[in-house]
């Protein structure tokens, strides 16, 4: 498959904005806390007072990634960019308040998935193909994988891959989680913008091992699910971005690599 | 010009409110029988809708006891076991690394997640992620190939198809189960009951009186292979697959259903079809009034005069809007329709919207042998999706 290329990617985390903000480790950096929370976005207008928190994150990394391409709204406007959304618990927190608050105050359209690129959709005007897939990190290298196959096909010129996750609401109900894998949960929001590019792509995907844990990013970032593979991509451009990229990450017993040969990832622009 | 490589669908399985199995479901749709009932296995007396597409009694299969206990994984591993019996063998033949599952749902487990916060069960959450379930199928089949959740709303089992469809042509995987699922639970009831979706009359697609939707709760899976893999006996073909986002409204469709043009377009691009080509068209047909009036006018627009040609259904009447399997019943009725050589008639249309003046199949099933045909679907958060499909030979 031919590989996309990277424009332009915008990553925010509890840690701050972009790789440059990871601490060297977590754990240490984290103080104790179980849950790193990001807070909620300013945003102004009538139109943002409802919208969940998970949703204005979306919103927030996406215009991060445009800050990072030097580009404005109107250049990913339209019915040409696709938009693929990948989160493993992101609706997690909207459920539980629906479910705990019984008939009264809360808007039940917001508790599916669907709510986060839905008012990314509607806040950026992108009227593309559509995608949202679900599950850790394999859910957002699927979703790559996607939007590479809509880019080859000539269904859009141009593909947004969105994650977030966030856990302070649900903070209580996943400290089990939190104390198995060993890491400290960061609150996060990726948004990478690609496009057609010259070389290859290959997905695999297998059962069975341990989870990858590529180049130790979970002690410096911390456990972010969906958001890990783009943190990684990230770091992995501030690193001098030559050569070929590799992508993995795993969830559930499943690991999926994503594999960029030729003229790989070329970065047009870098915030770390 | 077709775009992309046609994809044979194989084999299916089902679980609806009409019965379980697809020659059940096909005969309760050419007979006008209505899966619509009061709900009876969780409290609903709160609610100011209380009826709904419930399935009464999930059928058990062969080892029943080592299917977890969430109900939409009993549905899945229900409707499996009928997939796997026409595909000759669990696990499916072939090598299991080459053999994905590709899920849609609106909801995933969310039962789980009422429950578990009810009891404070909270061994129960993990059940609650909406990949959940489709990890327990994949599991169930022994397929070790990729285990894909897509959740775009009320499209979702459409998007999975298109995805499997995806996986084959890129060599990913031999065969994908793709399809969708979702349950009937106080949390979706709660939700749409809030939202005032639902009508408290019948389910009247395309009708001048119609007031809503009713939910349902399905499964309904498709084995998906290349075509130069799949042998001769066959449901039918995917062509295409087109998806587009609304970028409009949270809980609306766009009113002029320009992103359910684009999906349309889309998918008849890639199947390398004409408005001619149509022979059919299975709308999602919700009975909203905004839903039937923009899907009509849609169509008209896409597909010019042919739209005044064909016939167009909704079965959402006989089932509920069972949500994430929506899309894939849907497309299995269209193959059905092409082996059968009857079209399903939209129950309860009796007096026709004048905004929605395409023919609908009011009354009782029409004789037609449709070959190709369009399905539509919508969802929350302004998620389209269409599908191409063809009937086939088996």
């Amino acid at each position: 498959m031919r590989a996309p290329v990277l424009r332009a990617l915008g990553l925010l985390t509890a840690w701050g904005r972009g790789a440059g903000a990871l601490p060297v480790d977590a754990l240490t950096a984290a103080e104790g806390r179980g849950v790193l929370s990001m807070g909620r976005p300013s945003y102004e207008g009538d139109r943002f007072r409802r919208v969940p928190r998970e949703c204005v994150l979306g919103i927030a990394a996406v215009d991060a990634m445009l800050e990072d391409a030097r580009a404005g709204r109107a250049e990913i406007a339209g019915e040409r960019t696709a938009l693929l959304y990948a989160s493993a618990v992101g609706y997690a927190a909207s459920n539980r308040i629906f479910i705990e608050r019984g008939n009264a105050g809360a808007y039940f359209p917001y508790t599916a998935p669907a709510s986060v690129p839905a008012e990314v959709a509607i806040e950026f005007g992108l009227r593309g193909p559509y995608g949202i897939f679900i599950g850790g990190p394999p859910a957002t290298l699927q979703a790559i994988w996607w939007a590479a196959t809509l880019l080859e096909a000539r269904q859009c010129d141009r593909a947004l891959v969105l994650a977030v996750e966030i856990f302070e609401e649900c903070a209580d109900l996943f400290a089990v989680g939190a104390r198995l894998t060993g890491h400290p949960l960061v609150e996060a929001a990726g948004a990478v913008w690609l496009e057609p590019g010259e070389g290859t792509l290959a997905l695999e995907s297998h059962r069975g091992g341990a989870r990858p844990d590529p180049g130790g990013i979970r002690q410096r970032l911390g456990e972010t699910f969906a958001c890990e593979p783009l943190a990684v991509w990230d770091l992995w451009r501030g690193g001098g971005a030559g050569g070929s990229l590799c992508l993995g990450g795993g969830w559930r017993g499943e690991t999926v690599r994503l594999l960029w040969t030729g003229a790989a990832a070329r970065v047009e622009a870098s915030t770390s | 010009m077709r775009r992309s490589e046609r994809i044979a669908i194989v084999a299916a399985g089902v679980v609806t409110p009409i019965g379980r199995g697809v020659d059940a479901f096909w005969s309760s749709l050419v007979t006008g029988t209505s899966g619509i009932s009061p709900i009876e296995r969780f409290p609903v007396s709160d609610l100011r809708v209380r009826r709904g597409g419930e399935i009464k009694k999930i059928p058990r299969i062969k080892d029943w006891g080592r299917v977890p206990e969430c109900r939409a994984t009993r549905l899945l591993c229900s409707a499996a076991d009928e997939l796997c019996s026409e595909a000759g063998s669990r696990p499916l033949p072939g090598n299991p690394d080459r053999v994905a599952v590709v899920l849609g749902t609106a909801l995933g487990g969310v039962e789980e997640g009422e429950k578990a916060l009810a009891g404070k069960r909270l061994q129960r959450l993990r059940g609650a992620l909406y990949d959940s379930p489709t990890q327990n199928l994949a599991r169930w089949l022994g397929a070790r190939g990729p285990a894909i959740t897509v959740s775009t709303a009320c499209a979702s089992g459409a998007t999975a198809i298109g995805v499997g469809a995806d996986l084959l042509r890129q060599g990913r995987a031999d065969a994908v189960v793709a399809g969708g699922y979702d349950i009937l639970c106080r949390f979706v009831m709660r939700g749409f009951d809030a939202l005032r979706s639902l009508t408290r009359e019948e389910i009247r697609p395309f009708d001048r009186r119609r007031s809503g939707l009713l939910l349902g709760e399905a499964a309904a899976l498709v084995l998906l292979r290349r075509e130069t893999d799949a042998g001769t006996r066959r449901l039918g073909s995917l062509l295409g697959h087109g998806s587009a986002s609304d970028g409009w409204h949270i809980a609306a469709p766009e009113p002029d259903g320009r992103g359910l043009e684009r999906s349309i377009r889309t998918a008849m691009e890639e199947a390398g079809i004409e408005p001619r080509d149509v022979d059919f068209v299975s709308a999602h047909g919700t009975a909203t009034p905004l839903n039937d009036r923009i899907e009509t006018a849609v169509l008209k627009r896409v597909l010019g005069p042919r739209a005044l040609a064909i016939p167009v259904n909704s079965i959402k009447p006989a089932l509920g809007h069972t949500m994430g399997a929506a899309a894939v019943l849907e497309g299995i009725m269209c193959l059905l329709a092409s082996r059968h050589g009857q079209i399903p008639p939209t129950l309860n249309l009796e007096e026709p919207d004048p905004d929605c003046d395409l023919d609908y199949v009011p009354g009782g099933a029409r004789a037609a042998r449709p070959t190709i045909s369009l399905s539509t679907s919508l969802g929350f958060g302004g998620c389209n999706a269409t599908l191409v499909l063809e009937g086939g030979t088996g």
